[in-house]
């Protein structure tokens, strides 16, 4: 009985994950099965014959490693980028003795938090035009750091001022400078809270698809998300193929994810109950 | 000490690019987009007319717009009335079980950190009316296939449905956290007196994480808000509109229509819907849990 | 934590990597097509000439991916004329997607001013609004001065107050492709009439398989049924009056052909869920043999012609026009060349530049230039041709098939949307895909387009 009434909430939870897990599988499975034909004959399980043909086609089709780089240089870039002005922006306000204007910069900034930068697409668009540089990596880049400012700002912050202040004094008596205290002193404390922001900025780049889909438009330019929609319209009809595309651009992620995970996390976690 | 902390020179080297960045991309725009709803722009055009507000006029008289606003709110909703729940309820489960309990976390968080576009696509393919899985299933069931994105009566639901597998995870973990962090004496206190699991989840570790739920509800919100490229990906606002959100209408009329100004009333108009949403969250909900501390 | 991890990877990671690791072993002859027709810059010995100064122009085109090599051939020889000719000219050639170019980049550029010097546009709507602006080079001067003028079929879609701002490359025709195959086991006939298709879908459905193919996810796409039936029903001549008010959407016989597409669509002409269907779904289910006949631009012929995509299709499909209501009524089809390259304002203010595209266009629109994308790509000329030279060019069958098809044109007709506004299009659009879902009834359906008509009328004035 007592067995019987803890392993209820396993039932409900392997349930929950098969949910989330099977769609997995059954892309997995697909991915080695011949045509579209097979698949709908058998759609739950491994095909008799198992063939590979078409992970050599979406590579070769959908030029993954392109956009899989693309995606990952800029999402590393724009997330070190923003976290390195967001720290610099999060320490002026909390620790220099500039209390009014601090005050009036980071409510503006919280500000920040409540625009919905997607509805800001044509504006921003416009600005891109007007700097010419659409259809470059910079036109992703910019936005994407400047996107991520007010909520890396808000968690730096709140993770700055929680240091306390006789670290820095006893730093000012040694002689630091204000700016030699931030490099040598606050940012090795404020680490834990830098991958935390890092993290988040990072997948929120990596999953963009918006400004992606609209500020580029060289094939060699695309990202993960936008590359991976233009290999489904391309090639859509052939779902054997494409489920081959689709494992190619999850796995890659998931390897991140399985090494990463506890610090993701709690990435999260922590960034979302302080923020 | 304060010397060197009132360095104005380093003040500003330290706060001039972030805050640059800030102005340019969140407060210019917000300007330009209001500027620009009053104007018949057509996005090329070098004369640039002023029409007062009558794109907002526009798109108040336009069915479609509030079709599109009506399907945001059913996002909100969805989340709010379906996701949420399930989200406690898992948080509580996997909070309470003592065996797998990692296997369990590190799942449920895995669809979150998928690209949507990615997402997008995979579910297409699950909602295939021939051979996708959902239709499989049903038909196992013997239920006849159902044309999810095909048909407007599915085509939302199916949205929402993949949307909800996206995040739900994501809200438990931190549902989750918060229900680690609350301290064990007081669930030990609770079943000393005699309650059982479900009176202590309902009396004492629901009030105590309603903080974070409320947090999970705000994000649900402004998620539901931004909502488009999951839209975009699966049904490209179709069949007929039918699950047009107002990001992707904004998208349809303001870069497929030549309609630059009106695309960008409705910026203003997603940006102050969003706000008012907020606002009266904040006033008529949150501020009642907020007094709960532990 | 570990032991889970370990669990989950064991669901899933193993297998997957074991697979992603194979398909990676075998990928890597796949890269090379990433570099296809980027630039082509002339290395040749233009500098050593004396007085002439390199100087250099760009051209946008959209012959993107392995479908468009033999067009991107084509452009990349007369790119070599154009630079032969052209003492101290570098060509270079940016390649962007289609859409993507129509819709975002060429636009973004426009906004900005700046466009490249030769750019591949689409005439009507765009090229009109362009034009409007000062951004276009007028052409006719050029076209007197080459004795081009009166050589293509149709300028229209590229003329505003008489002015002509491009040119079309290719044009096409909206036409049946069907399974012939099929036809002859089961000895079908081609239609002479409307009705007898309508018996043809009948016959078919009864067979079980599918009459029409259609993808409607993009309304675009049925559109161009409901488009040759009203040319039908209420003559091709009613798209043009939409503009000035002279003709209604709403036109009883409007109604009649809106309603014959939704008859259609009720009898189950179409796959069931083909609303949420993508382009290359349609042409999926004539591949597969599950529909038999679909109506679809001739460019589509490209497809059914390569055996890497319609495999043992090819050589099966032909082609005919939707037949007229009553027999021996003249043949009405949507006929159009409304893609092409215009050319920047800018280029007038340089005589060496204006020289380098009057050049190009010397060189881009010939006989021969015409005749060979018909041979290698299937392209209908834009460029008036003799029927025989072109029948001659190609033996293909299905070529054939659509030869014939242009000999039978009694009238033709220009795509709608090059003859309404882009919003008109979007009423239209969101309006076909409410009748196919049957959520609105074609009185209705029009009456929303016919307001959204009025208001961009209005709007115009």
């Amino acid at each position: 009985m007592r067995a019987l009434k803890k392993s209820i909430p396993h039932i409900f939870l392997m349930a929950y994950l098969l949910v989330i897990l099977y769609p997995f599988l059954f892309v997995l499975f697909s991915s080695v099965k011949t045509n579209n034909q097979d698949i709908a004959s058998n759609p739950f399980g491994l095909p008799g014959s198992i063939t590979f043909d078409n992970y050599v086609n979406a590579w070769v089709n959908a030029k993954i490693s392109t956009y899989f780089f693309n995606s990952l240089y800029i999402g590393v870039f724009s997330a070190c980028l923003s976290i390195l002005f967001a720290a610099m922006l999060a320490f002026a306000v909390t620790r220099m003795r500039y209390n009014r204007i601090s005050a009036i910069i980071f409510q503006l900034i919280l500000l920040g938090m409540l625009i919905p930068n997607n509805s800001l697409l044509l504006p921003i668009y416009g600005i891109m035009r007007k700097l010419d540089i659409l259809d470059t990596h910079v036109a992703l880049i910019l936005p994407y750091v400047a996107n991520a400012i007010p909520f890396s700002v808000i968690i730096l912050a709140a993770f700055m001022r929680s240091l306390p202040g006789e670290i820095e004094e006893a730093a000012v008596i040694d002689g630091l400078s204000s700016a030699g205290l931030f490099a040598r002193i606050i940012i090795p404390l404020t680490v834990p809270a830098i991958v935390t922001v890092f993290i988040i900025n990072f997948l929120g780049n990596w999953n963009e698809f918006l400004l992606a889909n609209y500020f580029l438009s060289s094939e060699e330019l695309r990202t993960l998300p936008v590359g991976m929609v233009g290999f489904r319209d391309a090639y859509n009809t052939n779902y054997a193929q494409m489920s081959a595309g689709i494992i190619f651009s999850v796995l890659p992620v998931m390897i991140i994810y399985a090494i990463l995970q506890e610090k993701i996390i709690e990435g999260v976690t922590a960034g979302s109950v302080k923020g | 000490m304060n010397k060197a902390l009132r360095n104005p020179l380093i003040y500003l080297i330290f706060v001039i690019p972030a805050f640059v960045l800030f102005l340019a991309f969140f407060i210019y725009p917000v300007f330009t987009a209001i500027n620009n709803s009053f104007t018949s722009w057509n996005g090329i055009s070098k004369n640039i007319n002023y029409i007062g507000f009558d794109n907002y006029v526009t798109a108040f008289n336009d069915v479609a717009f509030w079709k599109s606003v009506r399907n945001n709110v059913y996002f909100i909703l969805f989340s709010c009335l379906i996701q949420v729940p399930l989200i406690v309820i898992f948080s509580l489960l996997i909070a309470n079980v003592k065996k797998l309990k990692g296997l369990y976390k590190t799942a449920v968080f895995m669809p979150s950190i998928m690209s949507t576009a990615v997402i997008g696509i995979l579910w297409g393919f699950i909602y295939n009316p021939d051979f996708g899985l959902a239709n499989e299933i049903l038909g196992v069931f013997g239920v006849s296939p159902v044309y999810w994105l095909s048909d407007k009566n599915w085509a939302m639901i199916s949205i929402l449905i993949t949307n909800a597998w996206q995040w739900t995870g994501f809200y438990i973990v931190m549902v989750l956290a918060a229900i680690i962090a609350i301290p064990k004496e007081l669930e030990e206190a609770a079943a000393i007196d005699g309650a059982t699991g479900f009176q202590r989840a309902t009396r004492i570790t629901i009030p105590l994480i309603m903080p974070i739920i409320s947090v999970v509800i705000m994000l649900s919100i402004a998620g539901a808000m931004k909502a488009a490229d999951i839209v975009l990906v699966m049904t490209k606002g179709g069949p007929a509109g039918s699950t047009d959100v107002m990001a992707t209408y904004m998208i349809r009329y303001a870069i497929t229509s030549f309609k630059h100004g009106f695309g960008n009333s409705i910026a203003v108009l997603i940006f102050v819907f969003t706000i008012i949403i907020t606002v009266l969250y904040q006033v008529l909900i949150s501020k009642r849990t907020e007094r709960i501390e532990y | 934590m570990k032991k889970s991890l370990m669990l989950l990877m064991t669901l899933i990671f193993v297998a997957s990597a074991m697979l992603a690791g194979c398909g990676k072993s075998n990928s890597n002859g796949g890269n090379a097509p990433a570099n296809e027709g980027q630039t082509t810059t002339n290395n040749g010995g233009n500098e050593a000439k004396v007085n002439d100064e390199p100087f250099e122009i760009t051209i946008r085109h959209t012959q993107v991916g392995e479908s468009k090599k033999f067009r991107l051939a084509l452009l990349e020889d007369v790119v070599k004329k154009t630079q032969d000719a052209v003492p101290g000219l570098t060509i270079k050639l940016d390649a962007v997607e289609s859409e993507v170019n129509r819709k975002e980049k060429l636009r973004g550029e426009m906004a900005a001013g700046k466009p490249p010097e030769v750019f591949d546009v689409f005439g009507s709507p765009d090229a009109a609004l362009y034009a409007k602006e000062g951004l276009m080079l007028d052409l006719t001067p050029i076209l007197d001065e080459l004795g081009l003028k009166d050589k293509f079929t149709t300028l229209a879609p590229f003329t505003v107050d008489g002015k002509i701002y491009g040119l079309p490359i290719g044009g096409s025709i909206e036409g049946y492709f069907y399974n012939k195959e099929y036809f002859e086991q089961k000895s079908l006939k081609t239609p002479t009439t409307l009705d007898e298709l309508d018996k043809l879908a009948e016959a078919i459905k009864a067979d079980g398989k599918i009459p029409f193919a259609q993808s409607s996810k993009d309304a675009w796409i049925p559109l161009m049924t409901t488009n040759n039936l009203w040319s039908y029903y209420a003559g091709p001549e009613i798209t043009y009056g939409f503009k000035t008010g002279e003709t209604k959407w709403t036109d009883e016989n409007m109604v009649k052909a809106v309603a014959k597409h939704k008859e259609w669509v009720d009898k189950g002409y179409y796959k069931k869920g083909e609303l949420g269907f993508e382009y290359a779904d349609m042409r999926n289910q004539i591949i597969t043999g599950e529909a038999v006949m679909m109506m679809d631009g001739s460019w589509a012929n490209s497809v059914f012609r390569d055996p890497a995509q319609a495999g043992d299709m090819v050589g099966k499909i032909g082609f005919f026009n939707m037949p007229p209501v009553n027999a021996g009524d003249p043949v009405v089809v949507m006929q159009d060349a409304n893609n092409g390259y215009g050319f920047s304002a800018a280029v007038a203010e340089d005589p060496r530049k204006l020289q380098a595209v009057k050049e190009f266009i010397k060189n881009m629109w010939t006989d021969e230039m015409q005749l060979r994308g018909l041979k290698e790509d299937g392209v209908l000329p834009a460029m008036k041709m003799d029927l025989e030279q072109m029948k001659t060019t190609s033996d293909d069958a299905l070529m054939q098939d659509i030869f014939k098809a242009v000999s039978e044109i009694g009238t033709s007709f220009p795509a709608f949307d090059a003859l309404v506004q882009a919003e008109v299009n979007t009423a239209l659009s969101m309006g076909i895909q409410q009748i196919i879902g049957g959520e609105i009834e074609p009185a209705k359906m029009l009456e929303n387009v016919q307001a959204a008509q009025d208001t961009a009328n209005k709007a115009e004035q």
